[in-house]
């Protein structure tokens, strides 16, 4: 009853426009106040144990820099010039190079809303241009943008790592053959449409321009190879070189280095006031003047800034995770809903219901600590594999973002395209229809999520 | 969202921090990566030193983002209030943000005081004194990192003239008393700002919302 009482009061907190992390940090101070001997120093504490207690945490800021890095030019253009070059010539071709190009981009940022924005501000006008409507455009990017948290590297995955204490390898690899099916899905839909519809198809440039487009975005493309091999070495010669954590790190500096002097789109190379880009060997002192060049403070400030404001939610919301581990609530739960016969199967709608609900109003990696450890010990008693239900917390909370009426990805498609809410969320839907059919395969077909993981890092003893 | 005012020198100061605690982050993360392969050595005190600097990276920029108004909130019913009403759930939100830092900066204080040989607050919801008698724990150092010398004056202060060998956990804990002040002075910057009409909201709905008004801003200029 008092847990009710509690999360009622993070919901209204929220709803009467508080900052998530005070309603969560609010509501667990005066849970704690008032039904504990619990001190306010032990809540500082756990707030401060954020950082100190969850070294999983620290990948966080760093696949936050790296992306910024990557996102300060023209990476997004480079990787859609390739995507066109691709798949640009079928029909509805620059739609499906959209949903290519995005699912690239997640590869590169770890957020759904940044893909959205990044790869959304260019296709967006250009499938106008070419004669689309733009309510199919922004449909079709709100979609594919949710990929952003699916494919590796994903915040979000490392915030459910950290959270019920599993690999962020192994949750990476669980994304990859789930994220490269729902673009698979969303790509075919797009093509059925286009035939019906009659919608427009781009020329064929040749193999030329698709090797010319991929030594364009190689660079940037290269930091998914970076991040993979580090995590997992090369099966056969290395093993793993990095922590996730130190993969991270290197995926930063890496980053920096090419937006600065190989792509030369920030820094003191790079082309303005009508002056072309400079080279490294005209201006070798850039060496050393990038490092505190006036954008790469910019990026650093931008990444920080953006790490602050969802680290705080994260925070926060483990101190809640404490207040519900202490009063042993994860436990009175599983017991209620076993009690009651709930199999797997219904438990699993369950827990879509309750993250596709939450997953429309909160910032996913937030709700993710607070749903994650009281939904955990029931599937662990049900036999359902941790990283198979992180999965599934990730795709439903992919969907959540574009469920309306408030879904993240929504508002942020509406302000790129420019369209009111209820347009995007109209356009969205035949979209929405194909993920909802991706999530129940996800849901019941363990394998697609657990058959990558346990290939390369070996089946995982579920102990419990 | 709000309207950002022009940039102030306090504003280059902390976004100077911000800056620079996640650069030093990545560099250490990454030098110690290079002094593994190259040197086959290890940095020790590399993963500790950097968690603390994520730890104030975030915990000092939870002010910033307040002024800033980019904490991430929820504003779908806000949205469709009437302008009074909506300022009336403002004033409320900001209220309760205050109400909350205080509450953490007693226990914040509470938590630091003792490993700086200073006294706890009494008071389970408010401080209504001090401890007459407490075991101070100024002597108890962080696992890794080296003492660095410009903080040897230390000793004398707060562990009777022992030298330090590892820089001890006042220093690294002190960022929780010092930034639930900070924070509570933003806060109440941000609570005045409501009163009088400034701002109509303390929260951002997404973490991209200073791109899209780029957008917006670009796309009016392109239609005139």
């Amino acid at each position: 009853m008092t847990v009710a009482l509690l999360f009622a009061m993070v919901i209204g907190l929220m709803m009467i426009g508080v900052p998530i992390a005070v309603s969560l940090g609010m509501s667990s101070v005066m849970f704690l106040l008032i039904f504990s001997d619990s001190s306010l120093a032990s809540v500082a504490q756990t707030l401060f144990s954020a950082f100190e207690g969850h070294a999983t945490l620290l990948a966080i800021p760093f696949f936050i820099l790296a992306s910024s890095f990557m996102s300060t030019g023209g990476v997004a253009e480079r990787i859609i010039r390739f995507s066109i070059a691709c798949v640009g010539h079928f029909r509805g071709g620059l739609a499906i190079a959209g949903v290519f190009a995005c699912m690239m981009f997640a590869a590169l940022s770890g957020s759904s809303p940044a893909t959205v924005v990044a790869i959304g501000s260019i296709v967006i006008a250009a499938m106008t241009k070419a004669g689309y409507t733009k309510d199919f455009a922004a449909g079709v990017i709100c979609n594919a943008g949710t990929l952003g948290i699916l494919i590796p590297p994903s915040i979000v995955m490392v915030v459910y790592a950290a959270a019920v204490e599993v690999s962020v390898g192994r949750m990476f690899l669980a994304g990859v053959i789930p994220g490269i099916l729902a673009g698979l899905m969303l790509m075919i839909a797009i093509y059925v449409m286009a035939r019906v519809k009659n919608m427009p198809s781009g020329e064929w440039a040749g193999w030329g321009e698709i090797g010319r487009a991929f030594g364009d975005a190689f660079w940037g493309l290269m930091l998914i190879v970076i991040i993979m091999v580090g995590i997992y070495g090369i099966p056969g010669l290395t093993s793993a070189i990095f922590t996730p954590t130190e993969a991270a790190a290197v995926a930063s500096i890496y980053a920096f280095i090419i937006a600065s002097f190989v792509y030369r789109d920030m820094g003191p190379l790079a082309a303005r006031d009508g002056q072309a880009k400079s080279s490294l060997l005209r201006k070798p002192q850039a060496l050393l003047t990038a490092m505190f060049h006036r954008d790469t403070q910019r990026t650093l400030l931008d990444a920080g800034k953006l790490t602050i404001t969802l680290m705080f939610v994260i925070a926060n919301a483990l101190i809640l995770k404490h207040v519900l581990t202490d009063e042993q609530i994860p436990q009175q739960v599983a017991n209620a809903m076993l009690s009651a016969g709930f199999g797997p199967v219904m438990f699993l709608v369950i827990v879509n219901v309750i993250l596709l609900v939450g997953g429309q109003f909160m910032e996913p990696s937030g709700l993710l600590v607070i749903v994650a450890p009281l939904v955990f010990p029931i599937a662990m008693q049900l036999g359902i594999d941790p990283i198979h239900l992180g999965i599934i917390m990730v795709v439903n909370m992919e969907i959540g973002m574009i469920t309306p009426p408030v879904g993240l990805n929504l508002f942020v498609t509406s302000g790129v395209a420019g369209m009111p809410m209820m347009r995007v969320v109209k356009a969205a839907l035949p979209f929405l229809a194909v993920l909802f059919v991706f999530l129940i395969m996800i849901t019941y077909i363990p394998w697609i999520s657990t058959v990558l993981p346990n290939a390369v890092m070996g089946v995982q003893e579920i102990t419990n | 969202m709000q309207t950002h005012p022009k940039t102030s020198i306090i504003d280059r100061i902390e976004e100077t921090v911000i800056a620079a605690l996640l650069g030093m982050m990545t560099l250490l993360t990454f030098a110690n990566v290079v002094v593994r392969y190259a040197f086959n050595s290890n940095i020790l005190w590399a993963l500790e030193l950097t968690v603390f600097m994520f730890g104030w990276l975030v915990l000092l920029g939870a002010s910033y983002a307040v002024k800033k108004g980019s904490h991430l909130g929820v504003d779908a019913v806000i949205n469709i209030l009437p302008d009074g009403l909506r300022k009336i759930f403002a004033m409320v939100a900001v209220t309760v943000c205050i109400i909350f830092t205080l509450l953490l900066l007693k226990g914040a204080w509470d938590y630091w005081a003792n490993f700086a040989n200073l006294p706890r607050t009494e008071g389970h919801w408010f401080p209504t004194g001090f401890q007459d008698k407490f075991r101070g724990q100024g002597w108890f150092e962080t696992n890794d990192i080296p003492h660095p010398a410009f903080l040897n004056w230390m000793a004398g202060v707060f562990n009777d003239g022992n030298a330090y060998e590892k820089l001890p956990r006042l220093v690294p804990y002190m960022v929780l008393p010092i930034s639930m002040a900070l924070l509570l002075f933003r806060f109440i910057q941000a609570a005045i700002s409501v009163w009088k009409g400034d701002i109509d909201t303390i929260i951002a709905s997404h973490e991209v919302e200073d791109e899209i008004e780029e957008m917006r801003d670009m796309r009016k200029e392109s239609q005139q």
